[in-house]
């Protein structure tokens, strides 16, 4: 089981990835903003971060940037699950040194097989 | 529909932060604000929310909200959206409307706004109300990385004063956003000028923003002095990026055809989207 973090401002979307990700039997964690994100991430270690670029406080490239900073979370793998077109999600990715991406709406399979994918890139 | 259009100022800034979210919710690009930041966008960019409208149906229900801002006789509308659910029932025309009449109210002899590529309904929504594309301006990031240009120059770093008496003498447009007043209103404008071996010369201000944790770099404006643009560009922002090798980066409303593009590209930034400037000349 994985601990699982998503940071996120639209409650509909967090109910959604909540349901996906404890059907896989991870532990589930939430934040809406980026500072209350990033001191989740500080405090529980998570072995995964899904993050929304469009977040009230901070977007999530500078959050990103703020997260990979801590030698801490350096390695913390980070998926972006976004509505932003998908060219630029992808430049996003790569510049930032991402784990991958979704682009909303992306499917319940295509959630799991991400997040399996990473899991499991980072295990073995 | 009958529209109610109410001053903005009879909201609390957390009411109308939360409306504008939820007119966003479905945009092409997505970027909310949590009331702090709309408070400092308030203040950055002069807006004035007694101009600035919110429209309601006959219930008081809230379908959408714009903002105005006033400067030197131009004025700015910003802001501008309706809910999903409201859409197509005039309230954006009403809002524009209402912000066309605040602005002639105000005594402004043109007003400006910028829209995102490719939103048509808004753009159209624009040019319906006689608003001209001007020109394209890119959104660019840069995420930290390894500066591998050879670097050379003598910088001189600049603090407020500094960095606001160059942004004076910038010879272009610039539009609302980064325009001198709009980094006069925050204390986090700073730059830097640079010499070359070759004299050639130029300056970049920029916005360095403390956040509760970490900074960011934003409102970028570069402007060579003397020689190759190119060069000055790629010395400029390789000084800055070495001095600040941990803040990410976010430059708005860099002109489309501006000469330091290649030096912004060289350094790794890449383009988010693009705007439109629009105006509209006051009758």
């Amino acid at each position: 089981m994985a601990k699982i973090l998503y940071i996120e401002d639209i409650q509909d979307n967090i109910t959604l990835v909540e349901k996906i990700v404890k059907s896989r039997g991870h532990e589930f964690l939430f934040a809406r903003n980026a500072e209350t994100g990033l001191e989740l991430a500080f405090t529980s270690q998570p072995d995964l971060i899904l993050l929304d670029l469009g977040l009230p406080d901070a977007d999530g490239q500078t959050l990103s940037v703020w997260l990979k900073g801590n030698p801490l979370l350096a390695s913390t793998p980070i998926i972006v699950l976004t509505a932003w077109p998908e060219e630029v999600v992808r430049q996003t990715v790569s510049a930032y040194n991402l784990n991958g991406y979704l682009c909303k709406p992306f499917s319940l399979m295509d959630l799991v097989n991400m997040i399996d994918s990473v899991l499991g890139a980072q295990s073995s | 529909m009958t529209l109610e259009i109410i001053p903005a100022d009879a909201f609390t800034i957390q009411e109308l932060t939360d409306l504008y979210n939820q007119t966003r919710v479905d945009y092409l690009v997505p970027m909310p604000m949590n009331a702090d930041r709309l408070n400092e966008y308030v203040k950055d960019f002069d807006v004035d929310l007694h101009q600035s409208c919110v429209a309601c149906d006959t219930n008081g229900q809230v379908l959408g909200l714009s903002m105005l801002g006033f400067r030197h006789q131009t004025a700015w509308i910003t802001r501008l959206g309706v809910l999903p659910a409201a859409r197509r029932t005039g309230a954006g025309s009403a809002l524009m409307n209402s912000m066309l009449a605040n602005a002639e109210k105000l005594g402004a002899k043109e007003t400006h706004l910028e829209v995102i590529r490719n939103n048509e309904p808004a753009y159209k929504l624009f040019l319906k109300n006689g608003f001209v594309e001007k020109d394209t301006y890119l959104v660019m990031r840069h995420a930290p990385r390894p500066i591998t240009a050879s670097m050379h120059g003598e910088v001189t770093w600049l603090n407020f004063d500094e960095a606001l008496e160059k942004l004076a003498s910038y010879p272009h447009h610039l539009t609302w956003i980064n325009a001198c007043e709009s980094m006069h209103n925050s204390p986090n404008t700073e730059g830097l000028h640079i010499r070359l071996p070759n004299g050639d010369s130029g300056w970049l201000v920029y916005r360095n923003t403390k956040f509760t944790l970490r900074s960011t770099l934003s409102h970028l404006i570069m402007h060579t002095e003397q020689g190759d643009a190119g060069e000055v560009g790629i010395q400029l922002l390789s000084h800055l990026h070495t001095h600040y090798p941990h803040h990410d980066t976010y430059a708005e409303n860099i002109h489309e055809k501006d000469r330091h593009l290649p030096a912004f590209q060289s350094l790794g930034y890449f383009t988010n989207f693009s705007r439109v400037e629009m105006r509209h000349q006051q009758k």
